[in-house]
């Protein structure tokens, strides 16, 4: 991959080699605080909870790289999961629990549709829009389904199947299969290059006779059918499933993004790195509730957490801000 | 003889590794018009940026008053009396006249911006300078010519010692012209230096008392306006000849067959019943002022802004184009005057700029080919003589005229047969110019045909086999290369309605 993105590939490398090397700084540091991090059941539990984060990370990163904002995927997410959860604890679906799986996908991905809608065609700005189908689909799914929480089945094939068989992690050979995918997306295929076109420079990207209204389409439909996905991992790693939540999912998820390389101005993205950026949070999350339990501080691991990824993201994006501005001085003969 | 305000010697700036400034030198009087010539990219700009503050020099010295100085930023070089007036305005089009002009020191009373204290001080200001504009219009509103004048008015509000003034007549008709230039010598008689920038010989030889030229960051040379001619300070300017004759005759077969039609043509306030013919192998000039929707004309054609009526024919067949997608699939290209916003990708390499209108060729059985864009995009920028490292290097690192092949080079892969430039030459310095007129006659000559929009009367008549003229929206003159002349030109290209 890292020949593809001609002229950037070099810098990839180097921030995905940041990151694993924090990664793997943070885990040895858990690691001497408290042995039971690296136990065989934590490791897996963390496996768990980053399949959902891992494929809205992926999903977000194609919006991203067209120089937008997906704010709408945490609650799509949830909405996807409880009306399908719902439609099944109903009975509606009869004993046929993998028909929660099109249903998850289908409403994510009608509201991706529905944000691109919004973004290419009707030419709206990205965050306001998205914040729009955020609230809008929050409110949908609680009015939909009254019931607080909606309880998926547990021990199932479903299961087994897309979080854990037996302690063993499935959910990442899905992640590292759809990791796969996306790359292919983005860095070999068509769709891919124009979305990273756009993010460079839409307006160019349009005068040189591109569809770009299409390829944002994409994009935010992309976008839309990850949150769809996620939600079957997260269903089948959490089977309660507490409706009208999803606030601050995508915010997790478009942290790992940032943090994984991708440009918040576009035109430059890191398919690897989101994955990577999701799996630094889910550590950080996880070892932190560890040690602070261990310690028996007096702190909330919830808000130590954010205070944490706050900084990361911050550095994350500054590392890139600077990156940029010093492409921008970079100046070629000015005109006169 | 006044004293002298303004010494810069030996000025020296470099931007990584390109030498912008050598050895740029000038001096100005107080009460002096001295013109800075010189061709794009001789450094004209930016030596005025080392000066006001927004660039730091590497080298040299500036001696402002006797002192010597280095603006840290444009603030302080305002504070101590230096106005510019840019090429491109720089005002809030939504605000007041007045408010433009006070911006930043708006008078207050009561805790509040005092807007009627305002108007009539810039009416008062007005009346100075003897400007007929209302302070409370919205400044939207005015022609780019008044505009133009309210700038100057904010330039002289604050104190002024010394303004600079970069090509302010570019937009301006005949009498904003008159109207700027009675302003000057107003300013000029309060003792005020100003340094003038402008490509047009007839007004360097009315306004200025002495021109200093420079070429290639360097400079080349200061004389008495009156003591000199124009063909002096061309060859001080150019150093050889870059333009050569204009053409005699066109150079289209009288049977050569209509490829592009455009009739009645409508969009917005800026294209108004344009109609024309395009013939195989023809360079269609388009000549104009700024702002006479000779751009808009190209957008409309090629769909990059909507039309409100009008036909296109492409080889006799009547087509719809909505997009520039359309007019792609049409064989049509559109080369931007601005090529960063409009053109490139500044920070992808020269490879995917220059596969990107055609990289739906390249894909085979779903995956993208990069070795073959790779060797493609090799050859076409071969084929232009493109100066850069490699195909992997960024656009941004490379020059004006090579990013211009580049997107030569993106339209020839494309292998479109209609190929619009807008202005193909703008910031492009000298050698590379003529090599871009070399590359249009190849392109006519191997049967594409070309519409040139361009402001630069000898780059017009040097190439154009026909001259289309506009002004405020409408195509006001057409002349075959044969008849077409400067003056001739410019009566066209302001004819108003």
């Amino acid at each position: 991959m890292n020949d593809i993105n001609i002229g950037r590939g070099k810098i990839k490398i180097g921030q995905n080699v940041i990151i694993l090397f924090a990664l793997a700084a943070l885990v040895f540091v858990f690691f001497l605080l408290n042995p039971n991090f690296i136990d065989k059941y934590n490791l897996v539990s963390m496996a768990q909870s980053l399949a959902p984060y891992a494929v809205l990370g992926l999903g977000v990163t194609f919006v991203i790289a067209t120089g937008g904002i997906d704010l709408s995927i945490g609650t799509v997410c949830i909405a996807s999961a409880v009306i399908a959860g719902k439609m099944y604890t109903s009975g509606i679906l009869g004993d046929n629990l993998w028909l929660t799986i099109p249903i998850m996908i289908a409403i994510g991905t009608l509201f991706g549709i529905l944000n691109g809608f919004l973004v290419a065609r009707l030419s709206m700005p990205a965050f306001i829009a998205t914040l729009g189908t955020m609230m809008l689909s929050r409110g949908l799914s609680a009015l939909i389904v009254s019931d607080p929480n909606i309880f998926f089945p547990n021990g199932t094939w479903f299961n087994r199947t897309f979080s854990n068989n037996n302690g063993v992690p499935t959910g990442l050979f899905w992640i590292a299969g759809f990791t796969l995918v996306c790359m292919y997306l983005m860095y070999k295929n068509k769709t891919g290059r124009y979305i990273l076109s756009i993010g460079s420079n839409e307006e160019a990207t349009r005068l040189s006779g591109i569809n770009t209204a299409r390829y944002k389409m994409t994009a935010y439909t992309l976008s839309g059918l990850g949150a769809g996905v996620a939600a079957i991992f997260w269903a089948s790693a959490f089977p309660t499933v507490a409706a009208a939540t999803g606030n601050g999912m995508e915010l997790d998820a478009i942290a790992g993004v940032y943090i994984g390389g991708t440009s918040a101005a576009g035109g430059v993205a890191s398919v690897s790195g989101s994955v990577i950026g999701a799996a630094l949070l889910v550590v950080i999350r996880n070892g932190l509730n560890m040690i602070l339990a261990n310690f028996e501080l007096n702190l909330n691991s919830t808000y130590v957490t954010y205070v944490l990824t706050g900084i990361i993201v911050v550095v994350a994006v500054l590392m890139d801000v600077i990156k940029t501005s010093k492409g921008k001085r970079v100046r070629v003969r000015k005109r006169k | 003889m006044a004293e002298v305000i303004l010494k810069m010697t030996n000025i020296k700036k470099e931007f990584s590794g390109v030498k912008a400034l050598k050895n740029a030198c000038l001096e100005l009087r107080g009460g002096e018009v001295h013109a800075l010539m010189g061709e794009n990219g001789a450094g004209k700009s930016t030596l005025i940026k080392v000066l006001c503050g927004i660039h730091r020099p590497d080298g040299g010295e500036i001696e402002y008053f006797g002192e010597r100085v280095c603006f840290p930023d444009i603030a302080s070089s305002q504070a101590a009396g230096i106005s510019v007036i840019h090429q491109e305005l720089n005002m809030m089009n939504h605000l007041t006249v007045a408010q433009n002009i006070y911006i930043g020191r708006e008078p207050m009373s009561l805790g509040m911006i005092d807007d009627r204290r305002m108007t009539e001080d810039a009416a008062r200001l007005f009346d100075k300078i003897g400007v007929k504009i209302d302070p409370s219009v919205v400044l939207g509103s005015l022609t780019v010519g008044k505009q133009q004048m309210v700038e100057i008015a904010k330039a002289i509000s604050r104190e002024c010692r010394l303004l600079i003034l970069d090509e302010p007549t570019a937009a301006l008709t005949q009498p904003e012209v008159e109207e700027l230039f009675k302003i000057m010598n107003e300013l000029r008689d309060k003792g005020i230096g100003m340094i003038y920038v402008s490509h047009r010989m007839d007004e360097i030889n009315r306004i200025s008392d002495r021109v200093t030229v420079m070429r290639d960051g360097e400079y080349v040379g200061t004389v008495d306006t009156d003591k000199t001619t124009k063909d002096e300070i061309v060859h001080m300017m150019v150093g050889r000849v870059i333009y050569g004759d204009k053409k005699e005759k066109s150079n289209v077969p009288d049977n050569a067959e209509t490829v592009l039609e455009v009739k009645e043509l409508c969009a917005g306030n800026s294209v108004k019943n344009v109609s024309f013919k395009l013939r195989r192998g023809e360079i269609l000039g388009f000549a104009g002022l700024m702002g006479a929707g000779r751009t808009e004309t190209a957008r409309a054609i090629y769909g990059a802004d909507v039309k409100e009526s009008g036909e296109i024919y492409i080889n006799g067949i009547r087509v719809d184009i909505s997009s520039p997608e359309d007019a792609v699939n049409q064989g049509i290209c559109y080369l931007s005057e601005d090529r960063k916003h409009y053109g490139l990708m500044l920070s992808k390499s020269v490879a995917e700029n220059t596969v990107l209108a055609s990289l739906g060729d390249f894909v085979n059985m779903g995956w993208i080919d990069d070795a073959e864009i790779e060797r493609q995009a090799k050859e076409k920028n071969a084929l232009l003589r493109t100066k850069t490292p490699s195909m992997e290097q960024k656009v941004k690192n490379l020059s004006g005229g090579n990013q211009q092949k580049v997107i030569v080079a993106r339209w020839l892969i494309k292998n479109s047969d209609i190929f619009i430039f807008d202005e193909p030459t703008r910031g492009i310095d000298i050698g590379a110019k003529s090599e871009m007129y070399e590359l249009m006659e190849r392109l006519v000559s191997e049967g594409k045909s070309i519409i040139m929009i361009s402001s630069e009367l000898a780059e017009v008549l040097r190439l154009s086999d026909r001259v289309i003229v506009m002004c405020e929206g409408r195509i006001t003159g057409e002349l075959d290369i044969s008849e077409a002349s400067q003056e001739e030109i410019m009566k066209y290209a302001t004819m108003r309605s």
